[in-house]
């Protein structure tokens, strides 16, 4: 399966679409994408993860990073993450720490 | 359903952690888990074997480095055994987060500690053995939901 992560940054949002496993594997991959995303200071960090269908608590790693680094007035959005996934944000405690919408114009 | 025992050995290398998570998704159907609890005993074994790969192994020769999957299925369920020969490492002496940190917001919270509490709540038994030099972390999931 593997990860599969694009990215790209516009108006000050920086969108990531991840499809596939983020595990232990793969999550150097969104990584490196976080670690070039950080400088350009985007308002809003938006990541598509419709299908992304497995997350360790490698990927949930990735994620606090790039908040602490971003900061808490930059907005996380999670694009609808599939059902096991919002179970591990809650489980976890980082559900506080982002949006979860249906949509978000790509 | 007769007691079944099957097992496997993958390399002790991050790029097992997807084969051994589609070997548990297929015991896990033949279980009769549903989905949710398949993906949970994947998520319960995956964080397990990560710390195995990443900290058990991290000094060994490669060519030792083997994690064997065992499995067992019965009537209520499933037990995955994941045994690997690296240093005693019992997970239940490491800190696990507080409900505070877990409260906390993203940027003022430590890393680290999520992996072992997603182990431990992820399946309805989870239990630590160190026997005749190996680690044996055993998860226990039932078919029946509870």
């Amino acid at each position: 399966m593997s990860l599969i992560v694009n990215s790209e940054f516009s108006n000050d949002v920086a969108k990531i679409t991840l499809s596939g496993a983020l595990d232990s594997s793969t999550a150097s991959q969104l990584n490196e994408t976080v670690q070039k995303i950080i400088p350009q200071s985007p308002k809003e960090l938006v990541m598509f993860v419709e299908k992304l269908d497995f997350m360790s608590s490698a990927g949930l790693r990735v994620i606090i990073y790039a908040k602490q680094k971003l900061g808490p007035a930059v907005n996380l959005i999670l694009v609808k993450p599939q059902e096991q996934l919002v179970e591990t944000l809650r489980m976890t405690g980082l559900i506080f720490s982002v949006n979860i919408v249906d949509n978000y114009p790509e | 359903m007769e007691n079944r025992k099957e097992s496997k050995s993958f390399h002790a290398t991050l790029d097992s952690l997807e084969s051994i998570r589609d070997f548990l998704t297929a015991k896990g159907k033949m279980a009769g888990l549903d989905k949710n609890k398949i993906y949970k005993l994947c998520l319960a074994a995956d964080e397990i074997a990560t710390n195995i790969i990443n900290y058990g192994y991290a000094k060994t020769d490669i060519s030792k480095k083997i994690i064997d999957v065992i499995i067992q299925l019965d009537d209520e369920g499933i037990t995955v055994t994941l045994e690997d020969t690296a240093v005693p490492f019992n997970p239940f002496d490491n800190i696990l987060p507080t409900n505070d940190d877990l409260t906390k917001p993203l940027e003022e919270r430590p890393i680290g500690g999520l992996g072992l509490m997603l182990a431990k709540e992820n399946v309805d038994q989870y239990t630590y053995q160190f026997k005749d030099g190996k680690n044996r972390n055993i998860f226990r999931v039932n078919s029946r939901t509870t």
